[in-house]
């Protein structure tokens, strides 16, 4: 099967929030919830004026980074959170109990409690709706204005995202952690 | 099925064993054991919404109270191991006791961590029908009801004075106890992503504290039951050897965290030197754990080389003040630092050091919790003769 990933060129991202809103359009996200599935983290600028440094302000856009050793998968007691066949990092709602062992385990605080299930969510690429419904895009993919995101199967050496990680230096957020994540964020 | 034959214990009618010993502790024990329930009920209607516990602090007080109690059932069970197991004639007097106050702190335990548990009972159901074997979580809780199990079976053999099957039994509860206690341990050890609480100091430093906890209560449930009264000889004897064994294990304690904090600050490295730097900054830290968990009972035992075994009861109680710190710090210290530093929304600061304070409700189940160990210890000590000596073996 496949190893999503997600490519962003983060550089572009103009912190307009389309896909906070397209994520909560399609996930059926709690409207009014604070940056639940994603969101976009914004650096501010250092230095005073007139020198300021425009390099300091960037942002960050972010989500579940689907690490591919992940803490959170490694501490649930239930196996609640596991990895699908593609590889995405999923939480079973049946079986989570919320002992919110794995929010204090994730190293990115991508992790919630949806107040309706009263169980742990967070992103997971789309996998039960856009995925689901065969579609090969994710929702904050295909909203943003800048084309920040590009998802794809990194075992596929023709995708897109697999092109452009070659081409382009990337990184991940704390790699020394050691969690490997599938967001890389391009330079 | 005569009940008597399987665990002796003193026939009385339900007037007798209600009526209190002492009005006072009485009257704690009910008002906090009605604080637990109010509190329960409030959850049951708002759920998680009742408790102060966010995104970034998702543990909180209750997470915390259970330590508390698991601590203490690990320090009395370590503490009548001495006795039962360990076969030292001179400890032997306490051992019924602490072996019983071992079951009813953990069963008080699991009574408040049962609220913090989202969904209990899925739970019970998916801990068996798929285990996340990495999970220290997991580990913990299976290993605590084996524990529980093994204790229970040990108390009944120790009521029966057949020594032999407690003295085997006692031995495994005591070594899946210490498993599961450092395993507790483990599951703060395990963050990699909480440098503060990462490595191997918590699952060590946990059983160091539980052997403390249980020596400061084993004064407490004495001092109370000979309040105003001189203790007995064999007693006096077995207190006076754990306050020095206390004394010893106070300085390693004092040590432990010394070189903690020092190894902490070393250096400056990011997450974790400002983190302990909070922490040095704080009075929950200097008065809470320092002064009341080590300070004020170790130069207690120093000034009276081990023998005031009176005013010890004193210091006991402070120093369970001291190891509520430790554990309520703890659970705080280690989610302390955020894990996304970035301002997210316009017109906020990034965020800093995360802050959390307990709800009303969460303190009602968290202390609630001390009143239903209370009960549980009234009726225990009215129900089972808890101190005769068995003959030597
Ligand atoms: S980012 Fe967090 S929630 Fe997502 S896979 Fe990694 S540890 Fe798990
Ligand atoms: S809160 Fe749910 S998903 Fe998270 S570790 Fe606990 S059981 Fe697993
Ligand atoms: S991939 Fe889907 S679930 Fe994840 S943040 Fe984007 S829209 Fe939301």
């Amino acid at each position: 099967m496949a190893r999503y990933g997600m490519a962003l060129d983060y550089k572009n991202c103009i912190n307009c929030k389309a896909c906070e809103v397209a994520c909560k359009e399609e996930n059926g996200v709690l409207l009014g919830a604070d940056k639940h599935r994603i969101w976009v983290g914004v650096k501010e600028i250092e230095g005073e004026f007139p020198l300021l440094s425009i390099a300091s302000n960037t942002f960050m856009p972010s989500q579940c980074q689907h690490c591919e050793h992940a803490p959170c998968q490694e501490v649930c007691p239930t196996h609640a959170t596991h990895y699908d066949e593609n590889g995405v990092v999923r939480v079973d709602p049946d079986k989570c109990i919320l002992c919110s062992y794995c929010m204090n385990a994730c190293p990115y605080d991508a992790r919630y409690v949806d107040d309706r299930t009263m169980t742990v969510d967070k992103c997971n690429f789309c996998s039960d709706t856009r995925l689901a419904r065969g579609e090969t895009t994710t929702a904050c993919q295909a909203t943003c204005p800048t084309k920040v995101r590009i998802f794809g199967d990194l075992d596929d050496p023709n995708s897109e995202i697999s092109q452009v990680l070659r081409d382009r230096e990337h990184f991940s957020l704390k790699p020394h952690l050691g969690t490997k994540p599938k967001l890389f964020y391009l330079i | 099925m005569d009940l008597q034959k399987i665990i002796p214990y003193r026939k009385m009618s339900l007037k007798e064993l209600l009526v209190p010993e002492n009005k006072l502790m009485a009257l704690i024990a009910i008002v906090l054991t009605a604080l637990f329930f109010i509190g329960v009920i409030i959850y049951l209607i708002h759920g998680h919404h009742a408790y102060g516990v966010t995104r970034e602090h998702p543990w909180g007080l209750l997470i915390a109270m259970y330590i508390f109690f698991v601590v203490s059932s690990t320090g009395l069970c370590i503490v009548g191991s001495f006795g039962d197991v360990f076969g030292f004639k001179d400890y032997m007097a306490v051992s019924k006791r602490a072996i019983f106050g071992s079951i009813i702190t953990i069963l008080s335990g699991f009574a408040v961590i049962a609220f913090e548990i989202g969904h209990p009972i899925t739970m019970m159901i998916y801990n068996v029908l798929s285990p996340g074997l990495t999970s220290a979580i997991w580990w913990m809780g299976t290993l605590y009801g084996i524990y529980l199990t093994f204790m229970v079976i040990e108390f009944i053999f120790l009521m029966r004075n057949d020594m032999k099957n407690a003295k085997i039994f006692g031995l495994f509860g005591l070594l899946v106890g210490l498993a599961a206690h450092s395993n507790l341990g483990g599951v703060f050890g395990f963050l990699n992503a909480r440098v503060v609480a990462n490595g191997v100091f918590y699952p060590t430093y946990f059983i160091l504290t539980a052997f403390i906890t249980g020596i400061y209560l084993i004064f407490l449930m004495y001092g109370y039951k000979y309040r105003g009264k001189p203790f007995p000889e064999d007693v006096t004897k077995a207190l006076i050897n754990f306050m020095k064994i206390q004394g010893l294990l106070l300085a390693i304690l004092m040590f432990f965290e010394t070189w903690k904090m020092l190894t902490g600050v070393y250096g400056g490295m990011p997450e974790r030197a400002d983190v302990i730097m909070h922490i040095l900054h704080t009075k929950s830290f200097w008065l809470g754990e320092v002064m009341c968990g080590m300070v004020i009972p170790f130069l207690l035992i120093l000034k009276s080389k081990g023998t005031a075994i009176k005013s010890m009861v004193w210091a006991s109680f402070i120093g369970m003040i001291g190891i509520f710190y430790m554990r309520y710090d703890l659970v705080h210290d280690a989610q302390l630092f955020p894990m996304q530093t970035l301002k997210i929304r316009e017109y906020q600061l990034p965020p800093s050091f995360v802050d959390y304070f307990p709800s009303s409700t969460e303190m009602m189940i968290g202390f609630g919790g001390i009143g239903i160990c209370l009960i549980l210890y009234f009726l225990g000590t009215k129900l089972f003769d808890l101190d005769s000596m068995p003959e030597h073996h």
